[in-house]
């Protein structure tokens, strides 16, 4: 493959993921137990790309300091979005960076490297921009797309009709002419979004897409997590390409099917694992639990004496004291949930803003830091905002905003 | 201190290859630089000022030679000036030489010299050795006998390197100075430390005192001091060369800062066991002390002071030493574990502190983050701190990890009750130190003080320790007056100094009596006027008396020590930052500090 150098976007919040964007933008939220943005760096390493320039913003100090200079040997080179004015202008500040043709991926969506792959290789034989297009049952969240020849003779953003079944992977293929486009393209409500520039290319000459298969998961929201966690634990895509000392995570290949403990954690021998579950760095796992199917714990997440753990996902250094059951659970780093917290999981209405959605499948969302003091219950589909302390024997419900304390 | 740089066999690139390695060991110096390669003459290049400079002056000049030496210089005798600069050259000019380290009788060498009819053309005690190995080679020795001959009239601690024209050989010897050379296929290397060329191999061999090696482009040759061959092992180190980059950080300071949950993960990884409240450490065995007497300097210092307690609390004896101190007035050891606390584990003062114990029998410990280092193979056990390279001049990451460290020495080597507290309490460090960063205002605290006419800096017990490096890193990197005091010390003195224009950093954490007593502290500070800003966890009521408070997250009081200094270090980066300091690299310190 010719094109070495990728440009990935990750200088989003993602707002529509709060509350769990408090201290971090979407491409460092877990799928499974490690960063989305680390399974879109391996499909690019893995399509031999031999440098990434990370434009970042939004909370940028999260993503430079996990990935920090190199990722699997290639090396990484951090931009600055210092206003987040949309994707079209996000790439622009990548432009001193690059001087040759690149690939450009969004860094929020688990991506499979065969997508990767197919857009450089279509670029090359054509000559022309290209973008990596999926078929898709649902495309009103994204970007429809109409194909005609492999040229993309239609893009709709968020369409209202259900006419299209292609969507727009956020996966490109440009020239390092793609700059002066994005410049003279006018701007759109003080914002600069890539499609804009892409559809102008469209009408000038020809715009290639490509037509892909593959991983490539999206969360929209918190609970989309669960989904996505679910996805890369039945792909078995856990392991990272990552040869960083302090974030290499080893796998125990001995233990069952679909079970994937970290050499560094620590499991009691009569603790129960039902995969697909993955463990991660410096995790504990007491006497009695039983964590899994669909569980994933980030690194250094304690699981105390008989926990249940199930359809879950556990960010970094949470820990759960005895006698605690989560179930279609997400929480944050740094989460503390005292012994007989209760989170019984099901299907429930969630209230985002204005908007309900409706029968999703979610026990509790719990945001950075929240500490629930003990025997405290959760309705299905709570959100809890970072930093929220919730008192003893606590049934929480609904929103409860950052900072909150909550007594009984 | 300096760095020092060889290579042979990189053919054309044998000067970009020294420039590299030499920007990559300018954190052990940089207030003026040089390069020699050989050819059939040889070709030199040297400047005061940092790397920059020596590029700079390196971009009219035609330079080639097969092999080549290099050096950063932190000046000990003369003044950074160019003639001063290394590599310095015999009478002929047909040899170079980079040395690391102080010669102690240079002056008699150099008279010697001067009235036989050599000339001189710096300062420097380096100087001396050229022209010993010029007489050498003028009485018919080799290169390699020259310089063995040389360096018996040596007295101090040197690592040198040498070329001679129409030689692709470099020749190098060591005492009490690190050198480590660098062995791949086709290239030979040698450095003062690994990161030098770290980017063209990672098998290691580290050389002993007393040792010379001759190195060239099919290998290496290393030997005592009588001749006689030395079998070496090689080693590989394990961490990736582009960890030393600044990953989007302005400077390098602010990006080990940030490094601190993942160093603090690295270091307490595989070591702990919450469940069981055990502590495995694998270098130790059944070490278990009846006494410990710390030695250490600057910030491992400080680290050591709060080691001192953990023992003491664990009923240990437990001292602490400054090791340049210890090493010339050596107190009675007894039976104690004689610690040497040690980043670069090249310290000299801590090194010559080390050895003096052992001279007198007793069983030595390194706490460092060098493997291969000279503290780690000479003390009889090595406790690995694991924070990874740490490039910023000022100690931040390899604070907190000693401190970590050092918790689980104690852990690890006395039987204390509340061991499971604890060993929770670390665990916990990492997310808690990420609370700190993620939601920390110290950049408008500095911003209130950025002009203030000193910063003083208070704590009791274990914050003690932290109210020391507070005070030490402002002015690492700020430049200005700043001093950390025990919260009962100051009304017995300090407090004459204390006005409205001199900020007081209180740190009290937990409610207990010492957080009642620094509270009772800050309110004479308060009486005098003076800004109080509190590095707090809350639970007393010191915010009551404060301008400003630094919150961070309630946990075990070890930990909180570990978490104040973070609120301190970021306070300390934001005022030199307002003060445009040159963080990473401030005036006149180096990071190691290998000559005594």
């Amino acid at each position: 493959m010719s094109i070495d150098t990728a440009v990935v976007l990750a200088a989003g919040e993602g707002t529509r993921l709060r509350p769990l964007t408090h201290n971090r933008p979407k491409p460092m939220l877990p799928a499974a137990n490690r960063p989305i943005l680390g399974y879109v760096f391996d499909a690019l390493v893995a399509a031999d790309v031999e440098r990434i320039v990370v434009v970042v913003g939004y909370e940028r100090d999260r993503v430079q300091d996990y990935f920090g200079p190199t990722y699997a040997g290639v090396e990484l080179e951090y931009v600055v979005q210092h206003k987040q004015l949309g994707s079209g202008h996000a790439l622009l500040q990548a432009r001193t960076a690059v001087d040759g043709p690149m690939l450009v991926v969004n860094g929020d969506r688990v991506i499979d490297t065969s997508i990767v792959r197919d857009v450089a290789t279509e670029f090359e034989s054509a000559g022309a921009p290209t973008m990596a297009v999926l078929e898709r049952p649902e495309t009103a969240q994204y970007g429809a797309v109409v194909l005609h020849d492999g040229d993309v003779v239609e893009l709709v953003e968020k369409p209202e009709s259900d006419e299209y079944r292609l969507i727009n992977a956020g996966v490109y293929a440009f020239e390092p002419s793609m700059f002066a486009a994005i410049d003279d393209t006018p701007r759109q409500a003080g914002e600069l979004a890539l499609t804009e520039t892409i559809t102008r290319l469209m009408d000038q000459g020809r715009v290639r897409g490509v037509r892909t298969e593959g991983m490539w998961v999206d969360a929209t929201y918190p609970w989309d997590l669960l989904a996505v966690s679910d996805e890369v634990l039945a792909r078995g895509h856990v392991e990272s390409r990552r040869a960083r000392p302090g974030e290499r995570a080893e796998y125990d290949l001995d233990r069952a099917d679909r079970v994937w403990v970290d050499t560094d954690a620590t499991v009691h021998e009569s603790a129960v694992l039902q995969g697909p579950v993955v463990v991660g760095p410096d995790c504990e796992v007491g006497p009695g639990a039983v964590v899994g199917p669909n569980a994933a714990l980030g690194q250094n997440v304690t699981v105390g004496a008989n926990v249940t753990v199930r359809r879950s996902v556990l960010d970094a250094d949470t820990r759960i004291e005895a006698g605690s059951t989560l179930i279609d659970t997400v929480t944050g780093q740094d989460v503390r949930l005292g012994a007989g917290t209760v989170v019984p999981g099901g299907p429930a209405d969630v209230r985002v803003g204005r908007e309900v959605f409706e029968g999703q499948r979610l026990g509790a969302v719990l945001a950075d830091r929240v500490v629930a003091e003990g025997a405290a219950s959760f309705a299905p589909g709570t959100l809890v905002g970072p930093r929220a302390r919730i008192g003893t024997a606590v049934r929480a419900s609904g929103t409860v905003g950052e900072g909150a304390e909550v007594v009984r | 201190m300096c760095g020092i740089i060889g290579a042979v066999g990189r053919g054309d690139e044998t000067l970009d290859t020294l420039v590299h390695g030499l920007s990559k060991l300018e954190y052990r110096g940089y207030d003026s630089a040089g390069v020699a390669l050989t050819g059939d003459r040889l070709d030199v290049c040297k400047q005061s000022g940092e790397i920059a400079d020596l590029r700079a002056a390196l971009e009219s000049r035609e330079m080639r030679g097969a092999a080549g030496i290099g050096h950063t210089r932190w000046s000990t005798h003369g003044p950074p000036t160019d003639a001063n600069a290394h590599p310095h050259l015999d009478c002929t000019g047909d040899v170079a030489v980079v040395h690391n380290g102080i010669i102690e009788n240079y002056q008699e060498l150099r008279d010697r010299l001067v009235s036989a009819g050599h000339g001189f053309k710096s300062d420097t005690d380096t100087e001396v050795v050229p022209h010993l190995i010029e007489d050498a080679l003028a009485d018919g020795a080799d290169p390699e006998a020259a310089l063995r001959e040389a360096v018996a009239h040596l007295e101090g601690s040197y690592a040198i390197a040498m070329v001679v024209a129409g030689e692709d050989t470099v020749y190098a010897a060591r005492n009490d100075s690190p050198l480590v050379l660098g062995v791949s296929e086709d290239a030979t290397y040698l450095a003062s430390d690994v990161p030098a060329f770290r980017d063209f191999t990672d098998r290691v061999v580290y050389l002993a005192d007393g040792e010379f090696a001759t190195l060239s482009a099919d290998g290496y040759r290393v030997s005592d001091v009588d001749g006689n061959p030395v079998e070496k092992t090689i080693d590989t180190v394990d961490w990736d060369p582009e960890e030393t980059g600044k990953s989007g950080y302005d400077h390098y300071m602010l990006k080990e800062i940030h490094e601190q949950p993942r160093a603090l993960r690295q270091c307490l990884r595989g070591r702990v066991d919450e469940m069981s409240g055990t502590v495995d450490i694998e270098d130790l065995g059944d070490l278990s002390p009846t006494a410990v007497q710390f030695v250490a300097c600057g910030t491992s210092y400080h680290a050591a002071l709060y080691g001192e307690q953990l023992f003491r609390e664990a009923g240990i004896p437990a001292q602490t030493f400054l090791a340049s101190e210890y090493a010339t007035a050596v107190p009675p050891i007894g039976d104690a574990l004689v610690v040497g606390v040690t980043q670069s584990g090249e310290t000299a003062d801590t090194l010559s502190a080390l050895r003096e114990a052992r001279k007198r029998g007793a069983r030595t410990l390194a706490v460092t983050n060098t493997v291969g280092s000279t503290a780690a193979r000479e003390c009889d056990h090595a406790l690995y701190i694991r924070a990874g390279p740490e490039i910023g001049v000022a100690a931040s990451k390899t604070f907190a990890t000693q401190l970590a460290a050092l918790n689980l020495l104690a852990l690890g080597t006395t039987r204390a009750d509340g061991a499971r507290a604890a060993i929770a309490a670390l665990r916990d460090l990492p997310g808690n130190v990420q609370s700190v960063l993620d939601s920390s205002n110290a950049g408008s605290v500095a911003e209130t003080y950025v002009d203030a006419g000193a910063y003083f800096f208070i704590g009791r017990g274990a914050q003690f320790p932290v109210a020391l490096e507070g005070a030490l890193k402002m002015k690492e990197i700020s430049y200005k007056h700043a001093e950390g005091f025990a919260a009962g010390e100051l009304k017995h003195g300090p407090l004459a100094l204390v006005t409205e224009d001199t900020p007081v950093f209180a740190v009290v954490t937990g409610d207990g009596e010492m957080a009642t007593k620094t509270v009772g502290n800050v309110k004479e500070v308060e009486a005098r006027d003076a800004p109080v800003v509190a590095v707090t966890d809350g639970q007393s009521d010191v915010e009551r008396y404060a301008d400003h408070v630094l919150e961070i997250p309630e946990t075990h009081p070890r930990a909180a020590a570990v978490l104040a200094n973070v609120q301190l270090q970021l306070v300390s980066y934001h005022v030199a930052n307002e003060l445009g300091r040159s963080i990473d690299k401030p005036r006149n310190l180096a990071k190691s500090v290998t000559v005594e």
